[in-house]
C-alpha cells in the first residue's frame, strides 16, 4: 500500500475552526446597514379565489418601507421540474394553506408583523380536495383547472395527476399466470419534514451598480439564480447568489424557496431586506414530503425466484409539483433480479403544501415498502428473509429500469458485513425482532466544474461552485491535496459566489463528492502535469522520470534535483504557459450505483404497542472514503433520520383543510439523543471505476432501509405487519389487537380502473 | 423604547440598550452581534440558542433579556482563550466529527460545558440527558456523544 498524504484519512473540517468558535456566517447573521426586515402574510385558506386583497393600511403604518402582493411580479409561471405550474406569489387564487400572498419590509421585525396583520384580504373558498385517492380519480375537483394549459404538461390523464412515469418489461400477464404463488399488499408512508435546524433564511440587496445580491441559505446558488431571473424577468447575469453556510437542508434547499419576496422588496424600497423562516413557516410555507401510497404485487416461484412484479405508486405532491415522483418506477424493484415488470408512478395535486426533495425522500418511501413486502414474501414461501434477498439479489452485468448494465458494486458483501455482526441467523426473546432492508441509490451525477491553481508560496487554492453539504469541500480538498502530493493544511478553500466560481449543479442527490470531487481530481491533475512539465523543462528530464509529492517534483532516481511546489509557482510566472491553473469541466458521471444493508433489532411492548430500537447495525459499500470520519458521519445521521422516520415523525394534516397542524419543533417529533442507539456503521470497499479515487456517492441511502428494518423486526418479534408510517405505539397495538391498519383497505387498482383512463 | 441593559458577556461588562420584549437571544444577536449563539426555533424546542447564564446552560430565546439584568453570560464565542486556544468540548468537536452543518453545535457545545463543569466524569446517559434538549439533525448524536466523553477525558487527565 502506497502511503497516502490526505487520501483515507479522518481529518477534522476545513471549516471545523470557524464553525465551533461561531464565527461561521450563516445567512441570518448578515447584518447590513439600514437593513429592513421581512414578514409574510400567508393564505389562511386550502383553496380559494382571492377577492380583495388590500395593503393601504399597512402601507400607511410607520416604519413600513414596502409591501408586495403577487402582482408586483411578471406575469411568469415557473416550475421546479418541467411543469410550470406556479407563481411565486400568489396572485388570484391560492392552493393551500400557508402560501404566500404579500410581503412587508419594514424597519424592525415587529413592525412589519403588525404590518402583515394590517392587510386586509377577503377570500371565496373554492372546493378543496385533500386526500391524494380521491384526488386522483375522474370526479374529483381540480385543485388546479387550467392544468392541461401549463407549459411542459404532458400526460393527457385528467383530474389532479400532473404527472405519470412507466416502466414495462417482459410479460407480466403471462409471468403471473405462470408464477407459483403471487403475493400483493399496499403500504403508506407518511408526510414528513426535512427537520434543516437552520431555518430557511435570506438578504437581499440592490448594490449602486443595479445588480442584484442575494445571501442565501441554498445547497444550489446557480439554480437559486436561474429561478430568481426567470421569476423577477432579469437577466440571469444581473444577479449574484452568494451561498452562506448552510445549516443543513437535506433537500429542502436544493431550489427557490423564498428569495425572490426579499428581492422584491429590496427592489421596491431600495435598501436590504432579510427574511428568516419562522419554525412554523419551515413547516407550513413550502417543500416538505406529502404521503405516498404504494401497491405492490409480486409473482414467485415456489424455490424462491421472483419472476413478476407490478407496482402503483400515488405520489401526493401537494398544490405544486415541487418534486416528481420518480422514485416509483426506479425504486419499485428494489436491489433486485426482477425479468417482468410493470411499474406506474402518479404525481397528483391536492391542495396542501407542495412538496419539495428530502434526501430522496421517494426512495425512502418505495424502500420501506419494498424491503417489506419481500419479508412478506419470503415468509409466504417459508424462505429466510436474508436468503430470500440474497437468491434474488442483482449482480453486475444486469440491466437496470432505466436499462443502464449494472458495473462492479459490493451489494452482497453489505449483505454478508451484516450477517457476521449480528450472527445471523440467530434467536431473539420474546417481544424481541430483527429485521433487515436493503438499499440501493443509483448516485448524483450532473454538472460539475473546478479550478486549481498553485499559489507562489506552494498551496493549492481550489475553486468550486457548489456549496459544503456533509463535509463536502473537506473531501474535495482531500482529493486535490493527494493529487497534488500536499498535505490538507495546503489546500485554500476559498467562500465563492455565483459571480467568482465556475456554474456547478446542486449539492443535493449525494452527488458532490462523486461528481464535483471528480472534477477537482481531473482539475488537480491539470495542474500537475503542468507543474511536470514545467519542471521537466527546469531540470532537463522527462517527465515521466518526476514525481509530485510531499509539495515537490522530484527526479525519481534518487539524484538530489527537485523542485518545491512554491519555486514552481513562481517560475510559472515568467514561464511561456504562465501561471499553473488546472481545470476540468464535465457533465455527468457514469451510472454506479451504491448498496447499503441495514438491520435493526426491537424490543415491543405487548401492552402498549411502544417500540424499542435495542440495536441498529448498517454496512454500506462507499467505493472509497475519502474521509472515513466523515463518510461514518453521514451514515450515522442518515439512519437516525431513516429511525425517525420509522418510529415518530409525521406532519400531522387536517383532512379536511389540508392545514399542517403539527408545526412545531415540540410536536413533530425528531429524534434526540436519548431515543438512539449507538449505530453500529461498517464501510464496504468496493471501488468505482469513475468515481475519484474509487470513491462512490454516500449520503442518501442511510435514510432508506429503517422503516422496513424496523417493520421486519417489529413482525419478528410480535408477528405483525405495520404497513403504515410511523410505528407509533398507538398502531402498533391497534395490530396487535388485530385492528386493521388503513393502509390494508387501499385499492390503487379499483380506484384506477373502469372507466379510469390512466391504466 | 429600549431600555437600558447591564450584563456581562463573555467575561466582559456590556451596558446597552434592548427593547423591553427582546430575549436574551435576540439581545445577544441583534444589539451584540454575537452571532454564534443560534435561532432554530425561538419557542425553547431546539437547544440551538443555549448559553450560559450564571454558569448554568439555559435556551437563550425563552429568556427575556431584561430579567438577565447583571448576569453573567457565556457564549460560544468566549469560550476559547485568550491565546486562541480552543475549550476541550471545542476540541474534541472538531476532532472526533462532533459537528456536521454546524448550526446546532454552539447550543450542543454550552450544553456540553455546562455539564462537565459539574461532572467532569459523566455516563454516556448522563451525557444524552444533558443534551436532551440539544436537535441535531445530522449527525444523528453518535459523534456529538464520542466528542463530549472524549473531552471530559480531557479535562479529568488536566488538559482543560
Ligand atoms: S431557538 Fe431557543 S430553543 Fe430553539
Ligand atoms: S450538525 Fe447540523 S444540526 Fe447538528
Amino acid at each position: 500500500m502506497p502511503e497516502h498524504i490526505a487520501l483515507g484519512k479522518s481529518l477534522p473540517r476545513v471549516d471545523a475552526m470557524e464553525k465551533i468558535t461561531g464565527k461561521a456566517t450563516y445567512a441570518s447573521d448578515v447584518y447590513l446597514p439600514g437593513m429592513l426586515m421581512c414578514k409574510l402574510l400567508t393564505s389562511t385558506e386550502s383553496h380559494a379565489r382571492i377577492v380583495r386583497l388590500d395593503t393601504t393600511r399597512a402601507e400607511a403604518l410607520p416604519g413600513v418601507r414596502a409591501v408586495i402582493t403577487g402582482n408586483d411580479y411578471p406575469d411568469i409561471r415557473f416550475g421546479s421540474g418541467a411543469l410550470r405550474d406556479r407563481r411565486i406569489m400568489a396572485t388570484d387564487e391560492v392552493f393551500y394553506i400557508g402560501e404566500a400572498v404579500a410581503a412587508v419590509a419594514a424597519d424592525d421585525e415587529i413592525t412589519a408583523q403588525e404590518a402583515v396583520e394590517l392587510i386586509d384580504v377577503e377570500y371565496q373558498p373554492l372546493p378543496v380536495v385533500v386526500d391524494p385517492l380521491q384526488a386522483i380519480r375522474d370526479d374529483a375537483v381540480p385543485v388546479h383547472e387550467d392544468l392541461e394549459s401549463f407549459e411542459g404538461y404532458g400526460f393527457a390523464g385528467g383530474g389532479n395527476n400532473c404527472t405519470l412515469l412507466d416502466a414495462d418489461r417482459g410479460d407480466v400477464v403471462q409471468a403471473f399466470q405462470d408464477a407459483d404463488q403471487t403475493i400483493e399488499e399496499t403500504y403508506q408512508s407518511q408526510p414528513i419534514n426535512q427537520g434543516f435546524l437552520e431555518p430557511m433564511a435570506c438578504v437581499a440587496n440592490v448594490e449602486p451598480n443595479g445588480r442584484l445580491t442575494v445571501w442565501a441559505s441554498t445547497q444550489g446558488p446557480y439554480q437559486v439564480r436561474a429561478q430568481l431571473a426567470s421569476v423577477l424577468d432579469i437577466p440571469l447575469s444581473r444577479i449574484k447568489v452568494i451561498a452562506m453556510e448552510l445549516g443543513g437542508g437535506f433537500g429542502a434547499k436544493l431550489r427557490l424557496a423564498f428569495e425572490a419576496f426579499p428581492a422584491m422588496l429590496a427592489m421596491k424600497s431600495g435598501r436590504p431586506v432579510k427574511l428568516i423562516n419562522t419554525r412554523e413557516e419551515a413547516f407550513t410555507l413550502n417543500g416538505p414530503r406529502l404521503e405516498t401510497n404504494i401497491r405492490l404485487k409480486t409473482g414467485v416461484m415456489n424455490d424462491g425466484r421472483i419472476v413478476a412484479r407490478e407496482a402503483y405508486s400515488i405520489f401526493d405532491v401537494g398544490a405544486y409539483l415541487g418534486a416528481g415522483p420518480n422514485a416509483g418506477v426506479g425504486h419499485a424493484l428494489g436491489p433486485y433480479k426482477i425479468p417482468n415488470f410493470k411499474l406506474r408512478s402518479y404525481g397528483v395535486y391536492t391542495n396542501k403544501i407542495y412538496v419539495g426533495s428530502y434526501r430522496a425522500s421517494g426512495v425512502a418511501d418505495m424502500t420501506f415498502a419494498v424491503e417489506s413486502h419481500m419479508d412478506s414474501v419470503a415468509h409466504q414461501l417459508g424462505i429466510d428473509p436474508l436468503d430470500f434477498r440474497s437468491m434474488n439479489a442483482v449482480e453486475e452485468g444486469d440491466i437496470s429500469v432505466s436499462g443502464a448494465r449494472l458495473p462492479r458494486n459490493g451489494l452482497r458483501e453489505t449483505l454478508q458485513a451484516v450477517k457476521d455482526r449480528l450472527g445471523l441467523p440467530k434467536k431473539m426473546g420474546e417481544a424481541r425482532g430483527l429485521g433487515i432492508a436493503m438499499g440501493e441509490w443509483r448516485s448524483g451525477s450532473g454538472p460539475s466544474t473546478a479550478a486549481i491553481s498553485v499559489n507562489e508560496d506552494g498551496t493549492i487554492s481550489m475553486l468550486t461552485g457548489s456549496v459544503d453539504i456533509s463535509g463536502s469541500d473537506t473531501s474535495m480538498a482531500q482529493i486535490a491535496a493527494e493529487t497534488l502530493g500536499v498535505t490538507l493544511d495546503q489546500v485554500v478553500v476559498p467562500k465563492r459566489d455565483t459571480d467568482m466560481a465556475p456554474f456547478t449543479g446542486p449539492s443535493g442527490g449525494s452527488r458532490i463528492v462523486y461528481s464535483q470531487g471528480k472534477a477537482v481530481q481531473m482539475a488537480a491533475e491539470d495542474a500537475r502535469n503542468k507543474l511536470m512539465a514545467l519542471a521537466s523543462d527546469r531540470l532537463g528530464v522527462p517527465p515521466d522520470a518526476l514525481a509530485c509529492e510531499n509539495g515537490k517534483v522530484y527526479v525519481q532516481d534518487n539524484t538530489p534535483q527537485e523542485l518545491t511546489l512554491a519555486q514552481l509557482a513562481r517560475m510559472s510566472l515568467t514561464s511561456p504557459q504562465g501561471p499553473i491553473v488546472g481545470n476540468a469541466s464535465l457533465s455527468s458521471m457514469p451510472f454506479a450505483p451504491v448498496y447499503n444493508t441495514q438491520a435493526a433489532e426491537v424490543l415491543v411492548d405487548r401492552e402498549t404497542g411502544r417500540v424499542t430500537l435495542t440495536r441498529f447495525v448498517q454496512a454500506q459499500d462507499v467505493g472509497v472514503a475519502i474521509n472515513p470520519m466523515s463518510v461514518v458521519g453521514q451514515l450515522e445521521g442518515g439512519a437516525v433520520q431513516g429511525i425517525g422516520r420509522a418510529l415518530s415523525e409525521e406532519l400531522q394534516i387536517d383532512s379536511e383543510t389540508g392545514r399542517v397542524l403539527n408545526p412545531s419543533l415540540a410536536t413533530y417529533l425528531m429524534p434526540l439523543a436519548v431515543d438512539m442507539p449507538e449505530i453500529e456503521t461498517i464501510l464496504i470497499n468496493v471501488p468505482t471505476d469513475d468515481g475519484p479515487f474509487g470513491a462512490r456517492a454516500v449520503a442518501e441511502p442511510p435514510g432508506f432501509g429503517p422503516p422496513a428494518a424496523i417493520a421486519n423486526a417489529i413482525y419478528d418479534a410480535v408477528g405483525v405487519r405495520i404497513k403504515e408510517l410511523p410505528f407509533t405505539a398507538e398502531r402498533v397495538l391497534a395490530a396487535i389487537k388485530g385492528q386493521q391498519p388503513k393502509a390494508g383497505f387501499i385499492d390503487i387498482e379499483a380506484l384506477l380502473s373502469g372507466e379510469n383512463p390512466l391504466v | 423604547m429600549k431600555k437600558p441593559l447591564k450584563l456581562t458577556v463573555n467575561g466582559e461588562p456590556r451596558e446597552f440598550f434592548v427593547e423591553p420584549y427582546f430575549s436574551l437571544l435576540d439581545a445577544l444577536r441583534d444589539e451584540l452581534h454575537l452571532t454564534g449563539t443560534k435561532k432554530g426555533c425561538d419557542e425553547g424546542d431546539c437547544g440551538a440558542c443555549t448559553v450560559l447564564l450564571d454558569g448554568k446552560p439555559v435556551t437563550s430565546c425563552l429568556v427575556l433579556a431584561h430579567s438577565a439584568h447583571d448576569s453573567q453570560v457565556t457564549t460560544i464565542e468566549g469560550l476559547a482563550g485568550q491565546d486562541g486556544l480552543l475549550h476541550p468540548v471545542q476540541q474534541a468537536f472538531v476532532t472526533h466529527g462532533g459537528l456536521q452543518c454546524g448550526f446546532c453545535t454552539p447550543g450542543l457545545v454550552m450544553s456540553a460545558v455546562g455539564l462537565l463543569q459539574e461532572n467532569s466524569d459523566p455516563s454516556v446517559d448522563e451525557v444524552k440527558y444533558a443534551i436532551g434538549g440539544n436537535l441535531c439533525r445530522c449527525t444523528g448524536y453518535s459523534k456529538v456523544i464520542e466528542s463530549i466523553m472524549a473531552a471530559a477525558q480531557e479535562i479529568r487527565d488536566g488538559n482543560g
